[in-house]
């Protein structure tokens, strides 16, 4: 452990300066637009994070990752329905999108690879029928199951749902540290690069893919909770739409697979894009979708793989490492 | 009691049958590139829906909100230009995205396809607006009997097409020289460079050919169907379906996996509508996709699977 602890030491300090500026913006009266901004870049962020955990370093190619925002964002608006605290729905609703996870693990960890990914679209898509269908609490509207409007979000100000996406930004930034240098996620990207060599080496690889994709399920279930605080609204096409994994595969993609920055620079891609193309709303998908194409032939290793072999970095690294 | 109950299932039963057909023809695509290139095209159900938008602007000669009436081609026949345009829709994706695609890294084919995907949705989207639409020829709401069946005639044409387009496509691959060529660079890429055969070219071919199938089988879609430009994803699922559970790479078992999901969904939607529940049109689809997952579950190589 204490080893973990000073391989997580480098570079603090900025980063607790850029954490602190970040978190004090609300009280310095920061425009509401640029919370909100930030506040869906947070949410962006901890998703994209624990789809690169998944696809990056777990070599699970995840596309039902809608399933858990959905499924989190139900049982927290719902429970708001049954006044149930807000803050522990979305506990609740992260523990039903982990245990959800485990349910599916049964049929689709038998998947591999390509399998596994078109195995794990038919989840999300198999619940937005379901939802369409059941309405677990108030009157039916017409045609069965409709929107739900979260209950008591009056009490949340912008502040407090920034802070929360902020929080849940960091803690799966942190989680990602912990897990890539812990034994996890060396197991973890023994499993990605060849997983019979792994399993021969005696890696439970069926345990340790499990592990992170209730991880993942987890946090992105958190995060899909903070999203709904947000819009306050819920319905299932939305819900359980394929823009989401769009969403986390873009950010993932274009900030670089497999590298713990990549997210990041890829969120805020993402959220610039979002905003920026909000203009164009008619064209924005097929701008998305050319971009995703080109950067995917152009530069496959993303922003931060392009950075890592430009130049400038590597001779910051070598000045770094010849100490 | 029990024959009346056998006569109230009888409809449901033919009605599966018959639309299994329209999934196995939509399937087909997505199986021989699967099969040959050993990628799994998640833009294949937009591209179907693409050849539906086709034969649906045919028709009506609607675009960008305006009509031109100089237009009025049955779907059907449509299909004399649909089917080139896809086809060479199809040779330029393999031809130069994928073929770059396949050489970077497992994923990347999956990740360009999705881009294709949501441009396809877009493009569908500005041309022909989001609202949902159908191809209401004079035939599409015909129906007969036959003794206790009541067949509706674009079931049955769904059906027919299926059949059709199977054989030829089989009779294809096993008797020219193109198919065989798409025979043996899909069992070894290697071997077939070394006897001459450009696999590149190849590749480009079935593609193509992978999406001529997409356009009969979107005409036939939107026939039995309505359709939106996001109905694509939910078709993906259907064909992935068809071709998991009848396990890769035997036509049999595309053919019953047609035939299981069409009865999974009419039988389905059926009992949703015995039992008086709400929601038996959207339910339906719920059995479908629940039966895929069941299928996993129990069999991932597939019923016939090898």
């Amino acid at each position: 452990m204490g080893d973990i602890t000073h391989r997580l030491r480098g570079g603090l300090i900025p980063l607790a300066a850029v954490i602190g500026v970040l978190a004090v913006l609300p009280i310095a009266g920061a425009p509401r637009s640029w919370l909100l901004y930030l506040l869906l870049f947070f949410i962006y962020l901890s998703m994209a994070n624990m789809w690169n955990l998944l696809c990056g370093y777990s070599g699970l190619i995840s596309l039902c990752q809608p399933a858990f925002i959905g499924l989190a964002g139900y049982t927290l608006v719902i429970g708001t329905w049954w006044g149930l605290p807000i803050h522990l729905g979305m506990i609740i609703g992260a523990i039903v999108a982990a245990a959800f996870a485990l349910l599916i693990s049964i049929p689709v960890f038998r998947l591999r690879g390509i399998y596994f990914a078109i195995g794990t679209l038919v989840v999300p898509e198999a619940l937005k029928y379901a939802f369409l269908i059941w309405r677990p609490v108030g009157g039916t509207i017409h045609g069965g199951g409709a929107g739900y409007v979260l209950k008591g979000a009056a009490g949340f100000s912008t502040a407090e749902v920034y802070w929360l996406a902020l929080g849940i930004a960091l803690a799966s930034a942190f989680c990602m540290r912990v897990i890539l240098r812990s034994k996890l996620g060396l197991g973890l990207a023994s499993i990605r690069d060849n997983d019979r060599t792994a399993a021969s080496s005696g890696i439970n690889v069926f345990k340790l893919k499990l592990y992170s994709f209730v991880i993942g399920a987890f946090v992105t279930g958190i995060a899909g909770t903070i999203f709904y605080i947000y819009q306050q609204y819920i319905e299932p096409t939305s819900a359980f739409s394929v823009r989401w994994t769009m969403i986390l595969i873009l950010a993932t993609v274009i900030g670089g697979m497999s590298t713990e920055g990549g997210p990041v620079f890829g969120a805020v891609i993402v959220v610039f894009l979002h905003f920026l193309l909000a203009r164009y709303a008619g064209i924005n998908l097929i701008i998305q979708g050319t971009l995703l194409i080109i950067m995917m032939l152009l530069v496959p290793e993303g922003i931060m793989g392009f950075i890592r072999k430009t130049r400038p970095y590597r001779s910051l690294l070598e000045l770094a490492t010849s100490r | 009691m029990v024959p009346e109950v056998l006569a109230g299932l009888s409809d449901p039963i033919i009605m599966g049958i018959l639309l299994g057909g329209l999934y196995i023809l939509i399937a087909l695509g997505l199986s021989l590139v699967f099969g040959v290139m050993r990628l799994i095209n998640v833009a294949h159900g937009d591209l179907v829906i693409l050849g539906t938008y086709f034969a649906f602007f045919g028709m009506t000669g609607e675009i960008l909100g305006h009509r031109l009436t100089i237009f009025g081609i049955d779907p059907i026949l449509s299909l004399v230009i649909g089917i080139p345009l896809l086809f060479a829709i199809g040779f330029a994706i393999q031809k130069f995205l994928m073929s770059r695609a396949v050489q970077i890294s497992m994923e990347a084919p999956l990740i360009i396809a999705f881009g294709i995907s949501l441009i396809i949705q877009n493009i569908c989207q500005r041309l022909w607006t989001p609202y949902s639409r159908g191809l209401t020829t004079s035939y599409a709401l015909k129906s007969f009997s036959v003794g206790v069946f009541h067949i509706p005639l674009v079931y049955l044409l769904d059906f027919i097409c299926a059949l059709i387009v199977m054989v030829i496509l089989r009779e294809f691959l096993r008797r020219t020289y193109l198919g065989k060529a798409i025979n043996a660079a899909s069992q070894d890429r290697r071997a077939a460079q070394l006897m001459g055969i450009n696999t590149d070219r190849v590749y480009a071919f079935a593609f193509a050919i992978a999406m001529a199938t997409a356009a009969i089988a979107g005409v036939f879609l939107g026939l039995t169907f309505p359709f939106t430009p996001t109905s694509g994803v939910s078709f993906l699922i259907i064909a992935f379906g068809v071709i998991i559970i009848g396990g890769l790479g035997s036509v049999l078992g595309t053919f019953l996996g047609g035939l299981i999901l069409g009865l999974a969904q009419t039988l389905g939607g059926h009992v949703l509508n015995e039992l008086g529940l709400p929601g038996a049109a959207t339910g339906q689809y719920l059995f479908l996709y629940v039966m895929v997952l069941v299928v996993l579950g129990v069999r991932p190589q597939g019923i016939f699977g090898r």
